[in-house]
């Protein structure tokens, strides 16, 4: 028996596609290679969509992750033949990626970096879990990340995470978390996971591990290197009006764009939050990647050598 | 509410009681929830069939046991699911996987599950009333809703149903009863995570030939296996990691037995909606409610694979056991 359905190669728009058995009520349908491009995830967005407007009957869910797509079904309904069938349909019928406009919204969130939270859970964790982890120095994870991806300074840093609109790829892991990745290449920057997990993170806390920026949207246990906290993106019993009808903010194919505050402003936002006197600023604001190829292309050679330098940081740095 | 009436006080609340109903919440992975609901589906829907209800219907899920409960109104009752708990009404045994009727005062309990099983389920004729959050009733301890107040039952809690007629009293022959035992062989099928690309071929044979313990640190998130060393068909995990179980993040199954390094874990229904992880095989439907029965820390697994064609053919058999037509009427 196969773990691999059918494959097919790349043919005219259309990524390789993979389709793994995942039980008998889900198939996971992967684009591509495993390689870090954004375009594959716009793809899945657009894919994901489609279900949305075009719903099969028995296809439960499209779950997305950042190359690939979950489908969930109720094989009572639908036979494994026809979901198949059906899917390749909606492949075939996507637009050349180049071409999509994706819905969007550009939300702006305010973000203060180093705020004494983060700097708590990374205390609690050197106290209790690991004293000797190469990636806090006093009490942050601040340098490590610095080091690691060989910035010159914290400045160089904050300027990184607000200088770029960050693609939230898909939410997930917990409910409401965005995994968010830089729509500027010259902004990517990565960094290794905690090694091993930290037990507490502030809800609102940001992080990077690996290539992907995380907003932890309760308190929870973590492996992301912390580097600030924004206000809520997450509330069940929604408290402010943004999250009457959905208890997410950011839903996959939003950006986020992080706007820098003092610890002092961000505290008294989150508190407006909770009293519904936050305004979130939030645009409608379609996606369109024929754009987003052309501006990534204009500074494909200084986020190349940008990434050249890194890797060379990299080498230097110790791994948790 | 109106139309609620209190069903049952609870006095002791056990080791991590919850509401659950079933099947949760599908269909809201994509924003980061998993389904929840119980983890063994099969006695969660036969108990609340015994009692008459929708085989969904909000009921109670006890691991390990050591629950007590005062009744509150006349209704009827039935538990399901691990043996040797001592479960008794008043001091006197209660048979499981039947109808019971109970009345004011009564007080239901069971010690500690000495099994084999791990997990009583208890459903009450009406459904436990909730409310409704994200669709459900289940509780979710990973996001904090769902059931009461999003967590796990508490002593003092009241706990509150609606008035229905009394249901016929039923009874599920031995011979559909779940099979229990501590060495237990669970259906998986192969994947998406596994041979040629990621295991070898002698790492699935190794998965399937191999007996796995169940570690004591398992629960609704995921249940841990011993740690055991694949070959792996790929020296690493490229730009998703350095380890070779490392795989660019995606949406996971339930089920989904996600290897994260040297360790797999079996994801339950609280478990994480994705993450970096190869997911070397699923167990399926047929296979799912086994894993809510397993005994962390003493009991064992002998996976076997099967095809999808088995695999729905099973499950038509395990969900043939929650027809009321089946069942003996007393």
């Amino acid at each position: 028996m196969n773990a691999i359905i059918t494959e097919s190669p790349a043919r005219g728009d259309r990524p390789a596609i993979a389709y793994r058995a995942a039980g008998d009520r889900h198939v996971l349908v992967e684009y591509g290679d495993m390689t870090l491009d954004l375009e594959l995830n716009f793809f899945v967005t657009s894919v994901s969509a489609h279900f949305a407007a075009n719903p099969v009957a028995g296809l439960i869910e499209a779950a997305p992750g950042f190359r690939s797509l979950l489908l969930h079904y109720d094989p009572g309904t639908i036979s494994h033949h026809d979901l198949l069938a059906a899917v390749e349909e909606a492949h075939d019928v996507q637009p050349p990626v180049r071409s999509l406009v994706i819905p969007s919204r550009l939300i702006t969130l305010p973000i203060a970096f180093d705020d004494s939270e983060s700097r708590e859970a990374v205390r609690r964790y050197a106290t209790t879990i690991r004293q000797d982890a190469p990636n806090i120095r006093d009490n942050s994870n601040i340098d490590y990340i610095v080091e690691y991806n060989g910035l010159p300074d914290r400045e160089a840093l904050y300027a990184t995470v607000t200088g770029t609109e960050w693609w939230n790829a898909y939410t997930g892991f917990f409910p409401g978390l965005p995994f968010m990745f830089p729509l500027d290449p010259r902004n990517a920057i990565t960094v290794p996971k905690y090694n091993p997990t930290r037990t507490w993170t502030a809800e609102g806390a940001v992080g990077i591990g690996g290539p992907c920026v995380a907003i932890y949207p309760v308190e929870s246990p973590g492996g992301y290197q912390l580097f600030g906290r924004t206000i809520t993106v997450f509330d069940i019993l929604a408290r402010h009006d943004v999250f009457r009808d959905d208890p997410i903010l950011i839903r996959p194919g939003d950006r986020v764009r992080f706007e820098r505050v003092s610890e002092e402003e961000v505290l008294a936002l989150r508190r407006d939050v909770l009293e519904n006197r936050y305004e979130y600023t939030i645009e409608d604001d379609p996606f369109s990647v024929a754009d987003y190829i052309e501006r990534s292309a204009g500074v494909r050679a200084e986020a190349e050598k940008l990434g050249s330098a890194r890797e060379a940081a990299v080498a230097k740095t110790e791994v948790p | 509410m109106p139309g609620t009436y209190g069903l049952f006080d609870v006095i002791s609340p056990g080791l991590q009681t919850t509401v659950q109903d079933h099947p949760g919440r599908p269909g809201l992975q994509s924003k980061g929830f998993f389904p929840a609901g119980p983890v063994d589906h099969l006695s969660f829907r036969v108990a609340n069939v015994l009692v008459g209800n929708d085989p969904g219907a909000a009921g109670l899920e006890i691991p390990m046991g050591r629950l007590r409960l005062r009744v509150l109104a006349e209704t009827s009752v039935a538990v399901t699911g691990a043996d040797g708990s001592g479960l008794t009404l008043n001091g006197a045994p209660l048979p499981l996987w039947e109808t019971v009727r109970v009345a004011p005062g009564d007080e239901i309990a069971c010690s500690i599950v000495k099994g084999p099983g791990f997990r009583l389920y208890l459903a009450v004729a009406g459904g436990i009333d909730v409310p409704v959050v994200m669709r459900s009733r289940a509780t979710y301890t990973m996001g904090g809703i769902g059931g009461v107040e999003g967590r796990a039952l508490m002593k003092g809690d009241v706990l509150n149903g609606r008035p229905v007629p009394d249901p016929a009293r039923l009874r599920l022959p031995m011979a559909l009863r779940p099979m229990l035992g501590n060495n237990w062989e669970i259906e998986v099928m192969r994947g998406p995570h596994a041979d040629p690309d990621f295991l070898t071929e002698q790492d699935w044979k190794d998965f399937v030939g191999r007996q796995w313990k169940v570690d004591l640190n398992s629960n609704r998130v995921g249940t841990r296996l011993d740690p055991h060393r694949f070959a792996w068909a790929r020296p690493s995990g490229g730009v998703a990691g350095g380890h070779p179980s490392n795989v660019l993040d995606g949406s996971y199954p339930i089920g989904g037995i996600n290897t994260n390094g040297d360790v797999p874990v079996i994801l339950g229904p609280d478990g994480p909606t994705a993450g970096g992880f190869t997911v070397i095989g699923t167990v399926v439907h047929a296979g799912l409610w086994k894993v809510g029965q397993l005994r962390p820390g003493r009991d064992t697994i002998r996976f076997r694979e099967v095809s999808l064609d088995e695999a729905l053919a099973l499950a038509q058999r395990v969900d043939y056991t929650t027809d009321p037509r089946h069942y003996e009427e007393l």
